[in-house]
């Protein structure tokens, strides 16, 4: 194991011998001590935090033409069972590869840390996810989103999700915070699913899907799921998809059950109740195979002897039974998984065939009366690439000229308070470097997720952007400053 | 399964026969042009991820004499070694009882992996182990490196050493399309296309089984390199069917493509299934002399050749770290 026997690698690199190699392509072996890859972005700070490791802002120094352009660096912590490289990086990598869609996040660039075999991704900025979006309406501005913007943040959601379902891919983590919103520029509004860490490909799997360990954010778990299911199907993320989208229409969580936290895949009886108490109680009149299912067929907790009144879906939402937008989320929260709505049905569901239609550019329309600002993601510009941070985390991103520890060169905090590009989609080439392996084996450079055409950037940046900074430096942020990434999203992550 | 038609394996990773002479001929003169200048071809992995070559053996000049310098593999002889570490790994994986999936990903990997680097400049024993190594995490069926490693007895240390090498010689594109899947769904689609009755079953069931053992045999080729996964699945049944004798296959044949409106003609199909039979006839595994001459000129590649150098190297070792005596050993062995 690589981890723990650094010993050994010191007294490799204090042998003699490696020090005169002829080495054949980038080394670590700069003036500042900064592998050569990371030399071409600047970095801007901490963006977001996980159980698979760190999200960080950074921007391209060059090539000019996608100069600032501004990208998400996600590192993967190495694997605890120094058991190599990490199967989380490993498994997104491998997936992000094979698809390419609007709706879905576009994967620039691998780079690898050879020292530690961390692997980070460098993925197109967005400025915003639903997370941050819902939160601003419930918290700062007191109105709901507006339905155009719903409307077509649902729509894009389940166009990228029906991409991938007929890809064989199922999400399993779809929750707010996965699902991002462009800020200005090109791709302004335009939602990207994110965070394939725990994705599978689900044709013929080899072992049970469930073998990985529970996984989705118990709030948008899916019943079948918390019922003990084997075999899961797309249908979990439609299940998720309901959640987000009664969350979007009433800012709220839409089944906030409390997390069981021990043993390891707990029955998680207060979710089954939150979720009972709103639709009401499975029959195997309605689920035909509920009964097959472990936790019900067990009912070491007598949830097979509860009775709850009939849904009372359309009053927590506050839609009327025969309305388009109900009929679509009452779908979508069909107990049965293979009566559940699929995401290629959803797509063209009354809902979105009536006024407003959804928009490609969900957060500007020609129905949205009130643009609302929201406000850019919070960076913690006291962290380094290597995840130590060189304050308390707990203090709130404040300073405008903290410069990153051991990132010299950085323009560090300074950025936030210029006005800074928004990230911007499409595609673009990096140069390949730090990448001894492709420079020396293949024509095809870094080979990841690139396309040669760049998309022109927008350079101007309006007045508004800064005023969004400021706003966004002032307000204490309870994440620490890691935008999207709620505190407990460490706990329910399995 | 993604899409074949949209996946890196079908954009990126089918050649032309002539690509494929190609790259075995660009890696093997590398290394042979390592071999001029340093005196070695194994390429050593640094803390810092940078591979390079061993230093210049430090009386390279003085015995610049022709017959005491290091002779380097030909193309041949490094077809011969893959073949033979492709049959070991084979091996290796039905030790372990891995499903058909993990060994076919396995072997593509190995292929994929020696498209980009010479066998004299990677071991092919640690990439192989390697490659099983990151098959099973792939595919989803995880297996330790050191339970890995304990079944064959080898440090899994070498097994994890390589591994980043490994994904990134095959650019991280790790999803392969094995054909087995695909012989599953042809045999599917013929019992409804031959209308089978029941008591007809053990007919199919029979030309399914030799069809697997027939692919096995095209997976140690060059065929997957060459040919979609689809097109190696048909070859097989093909043949199979030459023993069985269960249906009329140009028939069938004609009746997919009239069914997928697909570009391709019969004949090209036919041609395509052709060569990859070929490629299986062709097929020439070393014999025990070939193997020896090659180890032997192998191990001076790397630096292990004459008693000298060997003694030479393994003092050497000794102040080297624990992963790369190690190394040395099992290079050795």
């Amino acid at each position: 194991m690589l981890r723990s026997q650094p010993i050994s690698w010191d007294s490799k690199m204090g042998d003699g011998n490696s020090g005169s190699n002829r080495t054949l392509s980038g080394n670590n072996n700069n003036s500042s001590n900064k592998p050569e890859w990371l030399q071409q972005y600047d970095l801007i700070g901490k963006i977001g935090e996980g159980t698979y490791g760190l999200v960080f802002l950074a921007r391209i120094k060059s090539p000019t033409t996608n100069r600032g352009k501004s990208i998400a660096i996600k590192k993967f912590k190495q694997s605890k069972d120094g058991d190599g490289v990490s199967p989380t990086a490993i498994r997104e990598i491998m997936l992000l590869r094979e698809i390419s869609h609007e709706n879905v996040v576009k994967l620039v660039n691998v780079h690898i840390n050879h020292a530690d075999m961390s692997l980070y991704l460098a993925f197109d900025y967005a400025e915003h996810d639903l997370y941050e979006i819902i939160r601003h309406h419930r918290d700062k501005v007191n109105h709901s989103i507006s339905q155009y913007t719903v409307k077509s943040l649902l729509w894009q959601l389940l166009n990228g999700l029906n991409y991938l379902h007929s890809n064989w891919i199922i999400h399993r983590d779809l929750k707010p915070s996965n699902i991002l919103v462009m800020g200005e520029g090109e791709e302004q509004g335009v939602v990207k699913i994110a965070d394939f860490g725990l994705a599978r490909i689900y044709q013929a799997p080899l072992k049970p899907l469930s073998d990985n360990g529970v996984v989705v954010t118990i709030w948008y778990r899916a019943p079948e799921l918390l019922l003990g299911a084997k075999h899961y199907t797309s249908a979990v993320d439609m299940w998720a998809v309901g959640c987000i989208f009664a969350e979007l229409l009433t800012l709220k969580p839409l089944f906030q059950g409390a997390e069981v936290k021990a043993p390891p895949n707990p029955f998680q009886l207060d979710q089954l109740d939150k979720i009972f108490k709103v639709l009401g109680h499975p029959t195997p009149e309605k689920w035909p195979t509920l009964p097959n299912l472990p936790h019900w067929q067990q009912d070491l907790q007598h949830i097979q002897g509860h009775k709850y009144d009939n849904t009372g879906l359309n009053s927590v939402v506050h839609l009327s039974t025969k309305s388009p937008p109900y009929d679509l989320l009452s779908k979508m929260l069909e107990y049965d998984p293979r009566k559940r709505i699929t995401a290629q049905q959803a797509l063209e569901h009354e809902y979105f065939r009536i006024e407003p239609l959804p928009g490609r550019n969900a957060l500007v329309g020609p129905s949205v009366e009130k643009v609302v600002n929201y406000p850019t993601r919070p960076v913690d510009t006291t962290t380094d690439f290597e995840g130590t941070t060189s304050l308390q985390p707990s203090q709130p991103v404040s300073s405008g000229n903290a410069v990153s520890g051991s990132m010299p060169g950085t323009h560090g905090g300074t950025m936030r308070s210029v006005p800074r590009q928004m990230a911007v989609g499409g595609m673009q080439r990096m140069q390949p470097q730090g990448m001894p392996a492709y420079n020396l084996t293949s024509q095809a450079g870094m080979g990841v997720g690139m396309n040669p055409s760049g998309i022109p950037m927008q350079r101007g940046v309006s007045a508004q952007t800064h005023q969004q900074q400021q706003q966004q430096l002032r307000r204490k942020d309870p994440a620490m400053g890691m935008a999207g990434y709620p505190p407990q999203q460490k706990s329910r992550r399995m | 399964m993604a899409d074949f038609q949209t996946s890196t394996h079908r954009t990126k990773w089918i050649f032309t026969p002539q690509e494929l002479v190609e790259k075995y001929k660009a890696a093997n003169q590398r290394a042979i042009q390592a071999l001029e200048k340093y005196g070695a071809t194994l390429m050593e992995v640094d803390i810092d991820g940078s591979l390079s070559y061993p230093e210049p053996q430090t009386n390279a000049k003085d015995t610049a004499d022709k017959h005491s310098r290091p002779k380097p593999l030909n193309i041949e002889e490094e077809q011969y070694m893959r073949v033979f570490y492709e049959n070991k790994l084979q091996e290796v994986c039905n030790n372990f009882h891995f499903p058909h999936k993990i060994q076919a990903t396995a072997l593509i990997y190995f292929k994929r992996f020696y498209l980009q680097w010479s066998i004299m400049e990677h071991h092919p024993k640690n990439i192989m182990l390697t490659c099983i190594y990151g098959a099973c995490k792939i595919e989803e069926n995880h297996v330790s490196a050191e339970e890995l490693g304990k079944g064959i007895s080898q440090d899994h240390q070498l097994i994890l050493n390589n591994e980043m090498i490994v994904y990134q010689s095959l650019e991280f594109d790790l999803i392969v399309y094995a054909p087995y899947r695909s012989i599953d769904g042809f045999v599917n689609d013929i019992e409804e296309f031959c209308q089978t009755k029941d008591d007809q079953l053990h007919m199919l069931k029979a030309l399914h089984e030799t069809a697997r053992m027939e692919v096995d045999k095209i997976m140690l080729t060059d065929a997957p390199l060459l040919f979609p996964p689809g097109q190696l699945a048909l070859a097989s049944l093909r043949s199979s069917n030459e023993v069985h004798g269960v249906l009329d296959f140009e028939r069938y044949l004609r009746s997919i493509l009239s069914r997928q409106s697909s570009a391709h003609t019969i004949s090209e199909l036919i041609e395509s299934l052709s060569a990859i039979d070929s490629w299986v006839r062709r097929y020439k595994f070393p014999s025990e002399k070939d193997l020896k001459h090659i180890n032997r000129k192998l191990r001076s590649c790397w630096g292990l050749g004459s008693h000298d150098e060997s003694k030479k190297r393994e003092k050497k070792s000794k102040h080297k770290s624990k992963k790369s005596s190690n190394e040395t050993q099992n290079m050795q062995s």
